[in-house]
């Protein structure tokens, strides 16, 4: 196969921090500062902050390409070389075919004019040409749900219209290649299904789609393979599920860690909570899990005096609301007669029916009878299941495994 | 299928820009377009501005100017001469202050579409152009009244007219580039253009330039040569002297060609800095 887009350690650096406007008399003084380093024979060390570093990738033509990452991993800077709006600083961008943008263009919609010509100046300056523009014209007026306002100036019209005139001139463009950013794509939940099944069907046509997004399951249905960026660096390119998989597992790592730095044992009257672990079947100690593994969660507890009969509770939740399990003495009866002094209960769960994510662990104990509370629900722990052991075939399973109901339950369609 | 390739820490180059420009040449007409229908849907009086700007002036010129250049002048009136070299002027003023604002302007698409940069600046000179035509009649109508002589030559306002706009688009281009970076030459722009309409044979005609510094001044200014061509082919109905003409051709290639180069330059960073 050819390849439609190439990037070769394509390097982006931002001058003075960031894109911003220059200032006449502080690039002035740095001209100076530099023409002496120069005179003086010291190196000139290259100013601002890098967006992307050394970054080669290659998108096959009527490919689809996802670009993921966490906020500021320079997926924008990214998808502006790719739109061709921005320049590298480094490297060279490669491209077979045209490109075209979908973004989010009212802003560029003139409130004077009147939406027809808008569709007219806007289509042009979005790179169809007049033919195209003529051809289409009454597509773009349907897919803006604007026939009856069309000859009066957009300034009449609400924000909703604006958007959706903007956005119909936008898709229908009809580049080679064609990028989008998800986060540009604004307007109602209707039109931003408008705007993934104008994507879908690009693909099918065989256009080559690069896609910037949040939206983990639109990147799994939609695209074949994508790339994970992190701080200006590429750090996977591959298939779209490898690449779903290593940025769901970075996102993962870093909230358990988060959460396990932000656990404080506050002391409760009586009970004082000491150390909580989790344990696999065996006895190991481990922090992460597969969906349908036993899990041991261990307290050790300190008592300063003798509390009979403590009803000891442990909630699972994944940050929503409410718990998804509860393991509760208060339920199943079982409770120690008496703790005294520093101790340790376990608490086993068979076949842990949760999918791949990040889930806290909050604990209270509650006096004789139930009634009482000597330990208020904490949060004391956090453990993360990072696999599972089943086989999930569908287009969207890693996306709504790790992001979708939490709660793995063995099911069948039928028809 | 061709292939596109945009490197780091070099500047496209001016051929690759105007082949660019070429294949952009729709977006351009949009621009024009645009600014056209902006600007008749935003005066009310619309048209009429063509007229009025330079009638305006002539008014000013006449009351200050009009003694002394009795010393200078020729068969015709102050006023004809006057009237005939306002008109391209305004449009060489006006084309390169409105083509320099316009990336800043536009600077919204500018980050978000991609199109040949020059776009908007080329757009904004056409648009200019058709206050050049509305001006052009009213020369030619005033002629008679004012005592010009009307011939053959006028059908040259065209090709001058041409070379009036490539130098425009070659300024608008450098300031045009230079306030995406340093928003000072917005303020700086119209002092400069004022004291350059003062340095070119504007409000006075180009004999009255001392015989030996004429040829410094014409090669100084490349408006000069221009100017005193139309004052030619519109009052006195003679050809343009060939000699001034081609050195002023030149130096607006030069200065075009120079102006579009520092354009390139600067291009890389324009949708970072706006």
């Amino acid at each position: 196969m050819t390849w439609a887009v190439r990037f070769e350690e394509v390097s982006k650096r931002y001058r003075g921090g960031g894109p911003r406007h220059a200032s006449l008399r502080e690039d002035l003084t740095q001209l100076g500062a530099r023409a002496v380093a120069l005179l003086r024979r010291r190196e000139t060390v290259d100013q601002g902050r890098i967006a992307l570093d050394k970054v080669s990738f290659e998108v096959e033509a009527g490919e689809s390409f996802a670009l993921i990452g966490p906020n500021g991993a320079g997926k924008t800077t990214a998808l502006k070389l790719l739109a061709r709006i921005s320049y590298p600083t480094r490297g060279s961008v490669r491209f077979r075919g045209r490109v075209g943008a979908l973004i989010e263009v009212s802003t560029g919609i003139h409130p004077e004019l009147s939406g027809r010509e808008n569709i007219w100046m806007y289509g042009r300056i979005m790179g169809m040409s007049g033919r195209e523009i003529k051809r289409r014209f009454f597509n773009i007026v349907d897919f803006a749900e604007l026939g009856s306002v069309l000859d009066m100036p957009t300034k009449m019209y609400s924000s909703g219209m604006q958007l959706r005139l903007g956005f119909a001139i936008a898709s229908h463009i009809d580049p080679d290649i064609f990028v989008v950013d998800e986060a540009l794509a604004v307007g109602d939940a209707g039109f931003q299904a408008k705007c993934v099944e104008r994507m879908t069907a690009l693909v099918n046509e065989g256009r080559t789609l690069l896609f910037v997004s949040h939206n983990l399951s639109a990147v799994e249905t939609i695209c074949r393979r994508g790339m994970f960026l992190l701080d200006g660096r590429v750090e996977v390119i591959g298939k779209s599920d490898e690449v779903l998989r290593r940025y769901l597992d970075w996102v993962d790592t870093r909230q358990l860690e988060r959460i396990g730095r932000e656990v404080q044992f506050r002391p409760s009257g009586l009970l004082r909570i000491d150390h909580v672990s989790f344990h696999d079947g065996t006895g190991i100690e481990k922090g992460v899990f597969r969906t349908g593994d036993d899990v041991e969660i261990r307290l050790a507890v300190t008592a300063e005096a003798r509390i009979a009969r403590p009803f000891f509770s442990i909630g699972i939740t994944d940050g929503r609301p409410g718990s998804l399990i509860l393991c509760s003495m208060l339920v199943d009866g079982k409770v120690p007669d008496e703790i005294e002094g520093m101790s340790t209960l376990a608490c086993r769960i068979r076949r842990i029916p949760l999918l791949p994510r990040v889930y806290q662990v909050w604990c209270s104990v509650r006096s004789n009878h139930g009634y009482g509370e000597i330990f208020d629900g904490q949060i004391v722990g956090a453990f993360r299941v990072a696999e599972t052991s089943l086989k999930f075939n569908g287009p969207g399973a890693i996306a709504h495994t790790t992001a979708d109901a939490p709660i793995f339950t063995e099911y069948e369609w039928l028809w | 299928m061709n292939e596109l390739v945009i490197k780091g820490n070099r500047p496209p180059g001016v051929l690759d820009g105007l082949r660019e420009v070429w294949f952009f040449r729709e977006v351009v007409w949009a621009f024009a377009e645009r600014n056209v229908r902006l600007k008749y849907k935003q005066a009310t009086l619309g048209v009429a501005w063509a007229i009025i700007q330079p009638l305006a002036f002539l008014g000013i010129f006449t009351v200050i100017f009009g003694r002394f250049a009795e010393l200078s002048k020729g068969n015709h009136s102050y006023a004809a001469y006057a009237l005939s070299v306002l008109v391209p002027w305004i449009f060489l003023q006006t084309a390169v202050s409105i083509g320099a604002q316009m990336l800043v302007l536009d600077g919204t698409l500018v980050k978000k579409v991609y199109f040949a940069r020059e776009a908007p600046i080329l757009g904004a000179v056409l648009a200019t152009g058709l206050d050049f035509i509305i001006g052009l009649a009213l020369v030619l109508i005033m002629n008679r009244y004012l005592g010009g002589r009307l011939a053959w030559t006028v059908l040259l306002a065209a090709p001058l007219w041409l070379l009036m706009a490539i130098l425009a688009a070659g300024l608008a281009m450098t300031f045009g580039a230079l306030t995406v970076y340093y928003r000072d030459f917005r303020y700086a722009l119209p002092i400069l253009l004022q004291l350059w309409m003062f340095a070119s044979p504007v409000a006075y005609p180009l004999t009255a330039v001392p015989a030996k510094w004429r040829a410094l001044y014409v090669l100084a200014n490349p408006a000069a040569g221009i100017l005193d061509a139309f004052r030619r082919i519109l009052v006195e109905g003679v050809a343009p002297d060939g000699g001034l003409l081609f050195t002023s051709t030149i130096i607006t290639l030069i200065t075009a060609w120079v102006g579009y180069l520092i354009f390139k330059r600067m291009e890389p960073g324009f949708a970072d800095a706006i």
